[in-house]
């Protein structure tokens, strides 16, 4: 799929843009805290109605507005469809955002926050695993969430000290394993996709044969059923009655990734973690391209840096393959069939050409 | 500082802790009553006294009611082997729209929340077990909100209700998941209850 055009208003730093882009490799370029970022944030947002950089929604109108408002086209080979969003700003200091949703679109996005993937805490990696999960099965975050409000009340119910804890406890234990399971079942299957497709894109972006690994860690070891969590609960019921909280389960679980034996957590280079966090986010792209039935947008914040230049190379030639992407970068890159744009002050120009699209620039 | 008249002030106060109003939605509430022809107040002031003074609930199935037992209860139509169990009255009236439902009803006037302090004894259930005990009630139909609260009331009663020689239903998730009953429309709500299925 891909977005035909878009339009911004108090959107950031941006005040109005139009934006039509090309089909295929769109690079965008210019100075430092001019506005690039944010774009790809707005053409995430369009797609999916969602952030990648922010889960609070009240940062992004700008910041003399009260609300920011997206539009655009997101075509693919069945037909395109004009979607309109909004963000506004609410008196208790959060935001609502309201608008059309397109449950056929997909985005793929690669920022510096990705490094938690290699070298963060677990949270880091179930977040991503989740993520993937929920762009290869729609009902999955709807799941998640489900997951940890009945996380929540069964920690109460273990915190309140109450004498019949444990008989409370049982109608949120069934329910915790459940959900639970159900979460677990589709990490595993997500888990094994990426490994698949993680051992093509690694050795092909870093141009070294090495064997990848990737495998979902949880406590409850092979089991696929939901009494065997309930069993592990059982096992556990005075522990956890104890310290107030519940210790099995998908939100206790991580990913180990592996090259050559070896946990990626480990790695000294930040070129090469970045390169890996950079792998696991393209190895995402097939996957995702069959479940959805079309090929998601690409959105890789300021991917190159730090990679040399025949690892650029790679990337290049990996992402030459998919549909259309977005690639930020501080300074000009050398790419074949790229559409070359440059962001400054919020406002975005065709190189050579300073009408195809054209921002009003935003106050500073 | 300017403050407002103490009657004012009142008003705002009470009207703001009603569910779902802030102190602006509160004055703006306020002043447009002060606008307002003194029968028209009146009139509201009567409506509120009358709904305290008349309505009870239903001392056998806790639905609210202006006679007791309600004219659910002691509608001889009503098939009395069949008990479908609710959490709030706005959720029993969601069901009899659907026009499909011929049974009794039970009012456990609320769901199991830990978040709020809400436990079993919180809840109409030692009512409904009295209302099992040696009557020939043949099926109870669980039709607590699909939402987390809503499941585990349905599975702490489920578990509960095992022993007695009752056959236990739980209405079909054909509804919104997360969502709220008394929202649902009606051909979802009554594609649920043809689903119900046992409960374990
Ligand atoms: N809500 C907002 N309103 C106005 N400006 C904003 C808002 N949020 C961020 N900015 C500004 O946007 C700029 C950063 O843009 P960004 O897209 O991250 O830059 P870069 O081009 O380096 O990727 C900063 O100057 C920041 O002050
Ligand atoms: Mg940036
Ligand atoms: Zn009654």
């Amino acid at each position: 799929m891909q977005i035909g055009w878009i339009q911004l208003v108090e959107f950031r730093n941006y005040r109005t843009l139009e934006f039509s882009p090309s089909s295929h490799l769109n690079l965008l370029t210019g100075p430092n805290a001019q506005g690039k970022t944010n774009l790809l944030e707005a053409l995430g947002f369009l797609l999916t109605g969602r952030s990648f950089r922010t889960s609070r929604l009240s940062e992004v109108p700008r910041w003399e507005a009260t609300s920011s408002s997206v539009a655009g086209e997101i075509c693919r080979a069945e037909g395109g469809r004009t979607v309109r969003r909004m963000i506004r700003k609410l008196d208790n200091g959060g935001a609502q955002a309201s608008g059309d949703t397109c449950e056929w679109a997909r985005v793929i996005a690669f920022g510096w926050q990705d490094l938690d993937i290699v070298t963060g805490a677990p949270g880091a990696r179930r977040n991503f695993i989740d993520g993937f999960a929920g762009r290869l099965y729609p009902g999955h975050l709807a799941t998640l969430l489900r997951y940890r409000q009945i996380l929540a009340r069964r920690n109460h119910v273990l915190q309140s000290r109450e004498l019949d804890a444990e008989a409370q406890l049982e109608p949120w234990d069934e329910q915790l394993v459940s959900v639970g399971m159900e979460l677990i079942g589709r990490r595993r299957k997500a888990a094994a996709m990426l490994q698949t497709e993680l051992g093509r894109v690694f050795p092909a972006l870093s141009g070294v044969r090495q064997k990848v690994e990737i495998r979902y860690r949880t406590a409850l070891a092979e089991a696929t059923e939901a009494a065997e969590m309930l069993a592990a609960l059982v096992r556990l019921r005075r522990v956890e009655l104890r310290r107030g909280v519940s210790l099995v389960g998908p939100h206790r679980d991580d990913l180990a990734i592996e090259l050559d034996g070896i946990d990626v957590r480990s790695f000294g280079s930040r070129g090469q973690q970045r390169l890996i966090a950079l792998a696991l986010r393209l190895a995402e792209v097939l996957p995702v391209t069959e479940a959805a039935g079309s090929t998601p947008v690409l959105l890789l914040d300021d991917a190159l840096s730090e990679l040399d230049a025949r690892v650029r190379q790679n990337v290049f030639r990996e992402i030459d393959g998919a549909e259309q992407v977005f690639l930020t970068s501080p300074e000009a890159l050398p790419a074949r069939r790229a559409a070359c744009w440059t962001v400054r002050a919020g406002a975005v120009l065709r190189e050579g050409d300073a009408d195809v699209a054209r921002g009003s620039v935003a106050q500073a | 500082m300017a403050y407002y008249p103490e009657p004012v002030a009142r008003l705002i106060d009470a009207l703001q802790r009603l569910p779902g109003i802030g102190p602006k939605t509160a004055q703006r509430l306020t002043f447009y009553m002060l606008k307002r022809p003194p029968d028209e107040v009146r009139e509201l002031g009567d409506a509120l006294l009358a709904v305290k003074e008349k309505i009870t609930y239903c001392r056998t199935c806790f639905n609210v009611t202006d006679e007791d037992p309600c004219r659910l209860c002691s509608d001889p139509r009503r098939d009395e082997h069949v008990i479908c169990v609710v959490e709030e009255p706005n959720d029993l009236l969601a069901m009899e729209r659907t026009g499909e439902y011929r049974g009794r009803y039970h009012v456990l006037l609320g769901a199991l929340s830990p978040l709020d302090g809400i436990g079993p004894d919180d809840l109409k259930i030692r009512e409904l077990l009295a209302r099992l005990e040696g009557r020939e009630t043949t099926e109870v139909i669980l039709a607590t909100n699909p939402n987390v609260e809503g499941e585990a009331t349905a599975l702490y009663l489920a578990k509960l209700l095992r022993p007695l020689a009752v056959r236990i239903t739980r209405i079909a998730r054909g509804l919104p998941v997360g969502g709220d009953l008394e929202y649902a429309d009606q051909v979802t709500l009554s594609k649920a209850l043809e689903g119900r299925r046992e409960i374990s």
